[in-house]
């Protein structure tokens, strides 16, 4: 009975643990004003995101901005495949 | 016009002979004085002073190193600081203008020898000149880093802070903590764009 409670309890708290948090994240996208400047601040907050939330804090940051949301989607997935790329120095690399 | 004057073509800078290194290091202390004061000027011949050197240091070791040896622009960057101001002045301001010089001198030098190189092998024989020694020990093919320039020039036009700390970061070979002093953001900052404009890059590069 008592662990029953406790998670019913626990249920709503993450639920809106992510919530809070993810608000908390748009926030931060928002923050920066210009169209550069929120590209780069939803693509940062996009990144620590975990693959299953993105797509929702997608939808909520972009707004239904198509343009932007294609945009940022195309640098999420250059970001997966970053691995080494110009952390190499220009006179080292294997070009 | 010489051929290493053809080959260097866009770039004004030229190579006039200069004289005694102490000569060098009172030259580029004024300068970094005056660009500081907002002598656009001197930030001008700053980048010539700066190039020549690095230049120079750049050649010097390639030719004397073995071909697969490590050789990081930031060991020239930093070469360079000792070797024109000295350790005497190592004010924030003087450094902030002296490796903007450098990022954008050791970018125009990479981007030569890929220009060179691209020539040599697409039938520009006749252009080829005894570069100091520079070609003897250089890496094969810059048409990599040519395509990176290309889109680095695209990216500026969208993103210039952003730009200008992948110059910073990548052809001055500066940290993130020297970015973020040199640029005057925080480390987090400097993290965040950088992670932003090589995933831009990257795209760029590769739907290019």
């Amino acid at each position: 009975m008592k662990t029953d409670r406790m998670s019913l309890l626990a249920f709503p708290a993450r639920i809106l643990a992510t919530v809070d948090s993810l608000a908390f994240l748009k926030q931060a996208a928002n923050t920066m004003k210009d169209d550069a400047g929120r590209e780069i601040g939803i693509f940062t907050e996009a990144v620590k995101v975990s693959s299953q939330n993105r797509a929702a804090f997608l939808d909520d940051a972009c707004g239904g901005d198509e343009n932007l949301r294609r945009k940022v989607e195309a640098l999420l997935s250059a970001h997966d495949r970053l691995g080494n790329f110009l952390e190499e120095p220009p006179l080292n690399e294997p070009y | 016009m010489t051929a290493a004057k053809i080959l260097v073509e866009g770039d004004k800078t030229g190579y006039a002979c200069r004289g005694s290194l102490g000569d060098k290091m009172s030259d580029a202390t004024l300068l970094i004085t005056a660009a500081n004061a907002g002598d656009a000027k001197a930030a001008g011949e700053l980048l010539v002073l700066v190039y020549d050197e690095l230049r120079r240091l750049a050649a010097s070791k390639l030719a004397h190193e073995a071909p697969n040896q490590t050789l990081q622009p930031t060991a020239l960057v930093h070469e360079a600081w000792l070797r024109l101001v000295g350790d005497q002045s190592r004010s924030f301001n003087g450094r902030e203008h002296f490796f903007r010089a450098c990022a954008e001198a050791m970018r125009r030098i990479l981007i030569d020898r890929a220009r060179r190189k691209h020539t040599v092998r697409h039938g520009g024989d006749y252009l080829r000149v005894d570069f100091e020694g520079f070609d003897l020990a250089a890496p094969a093919s810059g048409d990599y880093l040519l395509a990176l320039n290309e889109v680095l020039d695209k990216f500026a036009l969208e993103y210039p802070v952003q730009a200008e700390l992948v110059k910073l970061r990548y052809f001055a070979g500066l940290t993130n903590a020297e970015v973020s002093e040199v640029m005057q953001i925080s480390v987090s900052t400097v993290k965040n764009y950088w992670a932003f404009s090589r995933s831009w890059l990257l795209n760029e590069i590769e739907s290019g």
